[in-house]
């Protein structure tokens, strides 16, 4: 091929898009332009029917006008394939325990689903995974640990030890990296040798072992108080350590915090304590509000 | 930055999610084996996630060949994967350094594939505030503790005027034994004392 076929072809492959352009709606392809390698993931564009279906109401659609007649009559475009269901939980590590706390309400938008749903789940008898964010994904999340601790305890005749889940919760969030699990995880546990193990996740796997973690709604509302009560910054008396059942008190006195100013967070709380012996549950009612 | 007597590696710890200080002790360097350093900058997981899968391919190698992988060659690998995942939406900025055969090395790579060998760098939002330290003082025959002074002064100036970095300063070593890390200080601390310092000079 010489230049000037190159640039015969191009002139033909321009022309060609033109009279594309001119039979279909501008609406039309001006979306299947920027819909090019979107790296979020999820499903695609939503067609555009001549009477669009907003919030008020069914709406005729002005074509003729540069916005399709979307600042007149808004509507949602699209399908977005998570949900936000709400809740706060809370982790926090001690010399031989961990404590582990989440609450116990499932909304969606405005509307309570339940009161008495449970966002704890004990991976071994030593770690539990607390998950706020969105509920299926929470589920599946679970599922897919379950299973892969049960082939480790076939694998190796033991149980996994609570670092290693967290490696393990870290690599699985990670293998959804382009179509994330919308799960704000805590893991709470006791290492091989005794201690307290807390570790705090991001949505796609970044870990990290903290003394305390919170994730969820209330997240911004209870961490600066751990860090005030627990992580003792910005106090000016003498850092000692803290018995479990302390522990336990503050983290019943963070959710009614909480819950005050957050609509998500409330109904009730689940508060596990994990020793080297085993796990104990309790509950604390909350505010229905 | 890479001296004469190795490399130093000195990182700040703050992550954030907008606005939001989501931890002030993360652990930005990653040790990918006892020779082989890597920073973190932009995304935590992917950041995190790479380079431990480069830490597996490094000892696939070692197992292979017989032999510790080079700086050059484990670089080359991460940027490979970084090519390949090119217009995923990764974001990774990250320095492999380490010290093999040929002597101490470092190489920047990118989300992008890009990478570069080089003397010094400087990732991250803070990134433009270190160079200034780091470009005004830096020289082949510094000491070792000159250069650890430096990579500790390069990490406070940007913590100090850079919003989205901040935490303690985490300072490695790298030598022909491995590496080593130094100290883990905060940088409200420096902050004190590079005060005192200047009221000192000031003074007299």
């Amino acid at each position: 091929l010489t230049a000037l076929d190159f640039v015969l072809l191009q002139l033909l492959q321009h022309t060609h898009i033109n009279l594309y352009r001119s039979t279909m709606a501008p609406f039309r392809t001006h979306n299947q332009q920027q819909n090019s390698r979107n790296a979020a993931g999820g499903p695609g564009l939503a067609m555009m029917p001549p009477i669009i279906h907003s919030s008020e109401g069914p709406v005729m659609a002005k074509a003729d006008t540069i916005d399709h007649g979307v600042t007149e009559a808004p509507y949602e475009r699209g399908f977005s394939p998570y949900e936000f269901n709400g809740g706060t939980t809370l982790a926090i590590a001690g010399p031989d325990y961990a404590v582990v706390a989440a609450d116990t309400r499932l909304s969606s938008g405005y509307e309570i689903l339940s009161r008495d749903v449970s966002k704890l789940h004990a991976l071994t008898d030593r770690c539990v995974l607390g998950s706020a964010g969105c509920k299926t994904d929470v589920d599946q999340l679970r599922s897919v640990l379950d299973i892969k601790q049960k082939i480790y305890h076939h694998n190796h005749r033991k149980q996994m030890s609570t670092p290693s889940v967290a490696q393990m919760l870290g690599n699985t969030l990670y293998y959804k990296r382009f179509f994330p699990y919308y799960a704000f995880n805590v893991l709470g546990g006791v290492d091989a040798e005794g201690k307290g193990a807390v570790y705090s996740y991001d949505a796609i796997g970044s870990f990290e072992r903290t003394p305390f973690s919170a994730t969820g709604s209330g997240q911004a509302y209870i961490i600066p108080l751990l860090d005030n009560v627990i992580g003792h910054k910005n106090r000016a008396d003498e850092k000692r350590e803290l018995p479990a059942e302390e522990v336990v008190e503050i983290v019943k006195d963070a959710f009614v915090t909480a819950g005050e100013r957050d609509i998500y967070t409330g109904d009730s709380v689940e508060i596990m304590v994990i020793t080297a012996e085993g796990i104990q549950t309790t509950t604390f009612d909350l505010k229905r509000d | 930055f890479k001296f004469n007597d190795g490399i130093i590696v000195s990182v700040d710890s703050r992550s954030t999610m907008g606005a939001y200080i989501a931890s002030g002790t993360v652990k930005k360097v990653i040790e990918i084996n006892p020779f082989l350093l890597g920073t973190m900058a932009g995304g935590a997981a992917d950041c995190s996630f790479w380079e431990r899968n480069l830490g597996v391919q490094c000892r696939m190698y070692e197992l292979r060949n017989g032999r510790r992988i080079s700086v050059a060659a484990a670089s080359k690998l991460l940027a490979n994967t970084m090519n390949s995942y090119r217009g995923y939406g990764l974001s990774m900025g990250t320095m492999i350094t380490g010290w093999d055969e040929t002597g101490p090395q470092l190489y920047y790579v990118d989300n992008d594939g890009t990478r570069l060998k080089g003397k010094y760098f400087s990732v991250g939002s803070g990134s433009t505030y270190a160079y200034g330290v780091l470009d005004s003082f830096y020289r082949d025959d510094l000491t070792v503790e000159e250069a650890i002074d430096l990579g500790r002064r390069a990490i406070y100036h940007a913590t100090h005027r850079d919003a989205y970095s901040g935490g303690i300063n985490n300072l490695y070593h790298v030598t022909k034994e491995g590496w080593k890390k130094i100290h883990a200080i905060d940088v409200n601390d420096m902050h004190y004392e590079f005060a005192e310092e200047k009221k000192n000079s000031m003074s007299s």
